[in-house]
């Protein structure tokens, strides 16, 4: 059974790069699901060999840094390849009995290859100079100026081969088509019994996000918000816009689960730990949206259809609901004093919603050509527990713990550390995934 | 209606100003939300129509923000100041007394704008709104020429000609109040927005004064008016934060609602270029005594282009153009 449990490891691995480039093996070594109808075929040699390596220690903890991917294997393989095809297109390139499409499709690989060899001579050069002076070091031991000279320089040139292994990786990732994007996250609460505790946790959560959104700058405007009794909250949605918020919010769209003894509501009467969960939903909002809406397919409620409006009545409530009548999706909007403004934000939002169908679509078959486990999931499924009775919080996907709940809940550094960890994790994954699909296509 | 006013006038001297905030005042923290309940019940109690929206909106100006659910989380969960309590305390009185909310916290939103409001000056309802979108989107004239004057007849906080401002950086409004007080709201409100260059507001009764004041800048592109349209009759049949805080003169259109529109009517003429458009929010009975109007007053030159339903599906806004 020594590959099948190989192919659990592989969705399992974690690395680590960008400052630490370091790749750690997670506790749990094997998942049921990929012992099953799994082919080993489907992994190349060497990327076997590289990961019954890693099988080898499988409970390390999430912290003890072993093995750079740098140093690893078939990532050194991966780099090598590249090199090799960039060397075999240039060749190519240069011969006149190539074909007009042929040489066009090169010429574009050609020159994303050349990037990443760019990159790669840099690294390699950057590598000499310190070897370089190292030996220099070796041989100067007598002159401690030059010798703290050439510690210095020898730092600088490491910071700078971090840098551009950081570069590197980052011109490796597949290109994600909505990262810079604007995001609009939704919470809802779940409907356990004693749904009190779920609102209430929705509206943490929910709090947490808008903190959040405070601590990174983005701006945070609320589109709707369904307060429930006991201070929870139903349902809440909010645009957040910013500098690459798509990127970082996507791995928060989930189930999150709590437990915990309730304070409030009629679930506090008794006293014990109860669970509930909440939903997040995090999706690209495009730039433009370019849904076209006929007007003759919504119908708009307000507190003014009633009654003869106009000079009339002078009513404060400017909530307006549009139902899109073909779809029936309805919206809500009530944050802003003046009507017109809550009916574009309702239509705005509607828009949303038709375009959502499509964009879900296209994730959905992203998701499932792309099987990653950190990777934006299915948004039903439970990624993070909040047990507030042992006060720790665990992220299923990275198994990651956390033991302040209540810092964490104010949505700085904590949730910030944790998204950067997932983040890493899913690029890993993803240049994994990318070096499995390229072995495969070019058969080596 | 007068006994209704009665009761409530008994109701409201049971109300002791200092009974209410010594329930809690003494009780420690009090959060935003506890404060909202605590209003809305009193507010439900004593008849106040939108007791909850009453509660949040003054409860949301007392600690800075616009409306409650946009409160800041970490305004949201701190307890209310002894302050903010006496503030909340002595708008909350004046919503007891039926003081319309805009008028409570001196301000209200309009578009994207925000206005100051004082009493007696009419508050621009939502409908209105849509008057706006309206005139940018279906005057030709207004989108071709370019620098384009426009006329608003009873500009109220000024509203509609600033929102239109805002919009047209190269227009410039006339508008006209027969009363003081919206002059000069209107001038504030003008300042206030850095529009006060673009816009002239002149103390002025269509149906009394002499136009000729109007004619200082030449004939308009554009005539917009919010004009008083209620009938008479109808006037005490109001709300009371109508009929006891706003000013009679925006409202009362006379026997049929049409005196100020007809009188508008008989003016545009002389006001306006050829090809020049009118824009008026109207009662929905009103289009077809307009359409009437038209055809016995030939010598207006007027041409009826459309009637305009508001998000209502009222037949809210009329559209005349100059041949």
């Amino acid at each position: 059974m020594k590959p099948l449990q190989c192919i659990g490891q592989w969705r399992k691995c974690i690395f680590h790069f960008h400052s630490a480039i370091t790749f750690i093996p997670l506790r749990k070594a094997k998942t049921s699901c990929f012992t099953g109808p799994f082919n080993s075929g489907l992994l190349l040699p060497n990327v076997l060999s590289a990961l019954q390596r890693l099988g080898d220690h499988p409970r390390r903890s999430y912290l003890q840094n072993t093995c750079t991917l740098w140093e690893c294997e078939i990532f050194q393989n991966y780099l090598q390849s590249l090199s090799k095809e960039h060397e075999r297109l240039t060749e190519m390139l240069g011969q006149t009995s190539v074909r007009e499409d042929d040489r066009r499709s090169a010429s574009r690989r050609h020159s994303e290859l050349s990037r990443l060899i760019g990159l790669l001579r840099d690294i390699k050069e950057t590598e000499q100079d310190v070897r370089e002076l190292e030996l220099m070091c070796a041989d100067n031991r007598e002159e401690g100026q030059m010798l703290a000279l050439a510690l210095e320089e020898k730092n600088t040139l490491k910071q700078n081969i971090n840098k551009l292994r950081g570069k590197l990786l980052q011109a490796l990732l597949p290109h994600e088509k909505y990262d810079m994007n604007d995001a609009v996250l939704e919470v809802t609460s779940g409907r356990t019994t004693g749904g009190d505790i779920c609102q209430q946790f929705t509206k943490e959560i929910f709090d947490m996000y808008q903190n959040y959104a405070y601590y990174k700058s983005w701006s945070f405007e609320i589109l709707n918000y369904s307060p429930a009794e006991y201070g929870g909250l139903h349902h809440a949605a909010a645009r957040i816009s910013g500098e690459g918020v798509y990127k970082r919010l996507k791995y928060e769209g989930g189930t999150h689960r709590v437990q915990r003894i309730p304070e409030v509501g009629l679930s506090s009467r008794m006293q014990r730990i109860h669970t509930g969960t909440m939903t997040v939903i995090v999706l690209p909002q495009p730039d433009e949206v370019e849904v076209k809406i006929d007007s003759k397919d919504l119908r708009i409620d307000t507190f003014r259809s009633k009654g003869a409006g106009g000079q009339h009545v002078n009513t404060t409530d400017s909530a307006v609901r549009i139902v899109h009548i073909p779809t029936g999706i309805a919206v809500e909007c009530q944050q802003e004093r003046s009507q017109i403004a809550n009916k574009e934000k309702a239509l705005r939002i509607l828009r949303m919603r038709l375009y959502e169908q499509t964009v879900e679509q296209e994730l959905l078959e992203r998701r499932s050509a792309r099987k990653l486990q950190v990777g934006t999931r299915a948004q039903s499924e439970r990624i993070r527990t909040y047990n507030f009775t042992q006060d720790r919080l665990t992220d299923h996907r990275i198994h990651y713990e956390v033991r302040n709940i209540k810092e964490f809940l104010n949505g700085e550094e904590l949730l910030d550390d944790l998204i950067q960890k997932l983040q890493e994790s899913a690029d890993t994954e993803a240049i994994l995934e990318l070096i499995e699909n390229y072995s495969v296509t070019h058969g080596k | 209606m007068y006994l209704q006013t009665l009761l409530l006038r008994r109701l409201l001297q049971s109300v002791s100003p200092t009974w209410l905030p010594c329930r809690w005042l003494g009780g420690g923290e009090m959060s935003p939300s506890k404060l909202v309940r605590h209003w809305q019940s009193i507010f439900h109690d004593h008849g106040v129509p939108e007791p909850q929206e009453s509660s949040e909106i003054l409860i949301a100006h007392a600690l800075g923000s616009k409306t409650f659910p946009s409160l800041p989380p970490s305004v949201a969960h701190t307890s209310v100041s002894v302050a903010q309590l006496r503030h909340i305390e002595s708008m909350a009185q004046q919503r007891l007394k039926r003081v319309p909310i805009q008028y409570v916290i001196g301000e209200w939103d309009f578009l994207d704008i925000t206005l100051q409001m004082r009493p007696p000056v009419f508050i621009p309802r939502p409908e209105t709104e849509e008057l706006v979108g309206l005139v940018l989107g279906a005057s030709r004239r207004l989108q071709c020429s370019a620098e384009p004057l426009v006329l608003e007849v009873g500009c109220g906080s000024g509203a509609v000609s600033l929102s239109l401002l805002q919009r047209l950086p190269q227009a410039r409004i006339t508008a006209i109040d027969k009363t003081k007080a919206a002059v000069k709201l209107t001038e504030d409100n003008a300042v206030s927005l850095g529009l006060q260059n673009q816009i002239q507001v002149l103390l002025l009764d269509i149906l009394a004064d002499p136009p000729d004041p109007l004619l200082m800048w030449g004939p308009v592109d554009v005539l917009v008016s919010n004009p008083p349209y209620i009938s008479t009759s109808d006037i005490s049949q109001l709300d009371p934060e109508i009929v006891k805080y706003e000013d009679h003169a925006a409202l009362d259109g006379g026997p049929d609602g049409m005196d100020v529109i007809r009188g508008i009517l008989s003016f545009a003429p002389r006001l306006l270029k050829p090809g020049g458009d009118i824009f008026l929010e109207v009662d929905p009975s009103h289009p077809e005594r307009i359409k009437l109007w038209i055809q016995d007053h030939t010598d207006t030159h007027l041409q009826y282009i459309s009637t305009v339903q508001d998000f209502c599906g009222r037949s809210r806004f009329v559209h005349l153009r100059r041949d």
